[in-house]
């Protein structure tokens, strides 16, 4: 049961990586933070979370084909 | 020695936040009016944002966490007193007047998105697929796959390793067409009780830890009012597809970080 919390635990964070990291409002500040160093946020969690495969994975189309994904 | 400060920004409100509870947050959060908008912003040390600490920090994943749990977190603070629009992780300003004027130059457009999200909330809907199950599930229904299992029974040896390759395509196909079926089924149902929807990108099991797949990763944008029966949908959902091997997940309320408008090809063309 722990091991099962401790999961929906995980897949929670991700959510979150994946909302504030990728979506939300993109606006030029003073500061940009270029595409470079967006890629580098996957470079993190790439080695960390998962194998060398998954930033190409994480980039494939939906399962579900005649729907695009939102830009 | 002075400091270098930079102005980030987390979120923008139409209503001044109360910000009760920032125990444990930045003790540098600020709220920056101007053009009748709210931006709740803190500040933050170059040595960290600037462009080689944050090369390295980006690198680090635990940083990387923290920072962006944070980020959630005083969104979700801001979100419980009014609507937000989130920013995204590491919009910086170097003073509170450039943001001030960043205010200024998109305010007519934010006023626009604050109204539309008005009594909105953003919900996720996830669908796993365990595939044996959903596979030992087929075998049951299908009327093409029962027929050729009898084939088989009542075959030779040669002719039956044939069809037994001809019965796992016809599965695999099946098992692709039912989770198709399943997933715009429920995003179409889901999306009628919503004022708008999204599709996003699979997330794959690395990544998920989840011994399933993923098959359907979505948004909704849902009127508070239609909360109850966008969750009553799931709910129906859930036990429709249980016993097929597939999960339905909801997650939420989340900022608005699907519906906040503004793309980046609008950015970038100005």
């Amino acid at each position: 049961m722990n091991n099962v919390i401790a999961k929906s635990k995980d897949v929670t964070l991700l959510e979150i990586l994946d909302r504030v990291l990728n979506k939300g409002v993109i606006i030029s500040g003073d500061i940009v933070i270029s595409v470079a160093d967006v890629d580098l946020i996957y470079l993190g969690l790439k080695v960390l979370l998962s194998s060398v495969e998954t930033m190409e994975k994480l980039r494939g189309s939906p399962f579900i084909s005649p729907m695009q994904e939102a830009k | 020695m002075t400091r270098q400060q930079f102005v980030y920004l987390y979120c923008v409100a139409g209503r001044e936040p109360e910000l009760k509870e920032t125990e444990g947050l930045s003790k540098d959060l600020c709220v920056v009016c101007h053009n009748d908008l709210y931006a709740v912003a803190c500040k933050v040390e170059e040595e960290e944002f600037g462009q080689e600490g944050l090369k390295h920090n980006m690198a680090d994943f635990e940083w990387v966490k923290a920072k962006a749990s944070a980020h959630e977190r005083i969104i979700e603070l801001v979100m419980a007193d009014t609507d937000v629009i989130p920013f995204k992780f590491g919009t910086l300003f170097n003073t509170n007047d450039s943001l001030k004027a960043m205010l200024e130059q998109y305010g007519d457009e934010f006023k626009m998105i604050l109204g539309r999200l008005e009594d909105k909330e953003e919900w996720g809907v996830k669908i796993y697929c365990n595939p044996e199950k959903l596979k030992a599930n087929l075998g049951n229904n299908d009327s093409e796959i029962l027929k050729i299992e009898d084939e088989i029974k009542s075959s030779s040896v040669g002719k039956s390793y044939f069809l037994k390759k001809k019965k796992d395509e016809l599965i695999e196909k099946t098992l692709n067409e039912r989770i198709n079926e399943c997933g715009q089924e429920s995003f179409k149902l889901l999306k009628e009780l919503s004022f708008e929807a999204r599709i996003n990108r699979l997330l794959p099991k690395e990544v998920t830890e989840r011994e399933d797949d993923m098959v359907l990763n979505s948004a909704f944008l849902v009127d508070r009012e239609e909360v109850g029966d966008f969750q009553n949908m799931v709910d129906t959902l859930r036990m429709r597809y249980e016993d097929k091997g597939l999960f339905i997940d909801r997650t939420g309320p989340w900022p608005p970080y699907n519906f906040c408008g503004l793309s980046r090809e609008k950015v970038q063309n100005e």
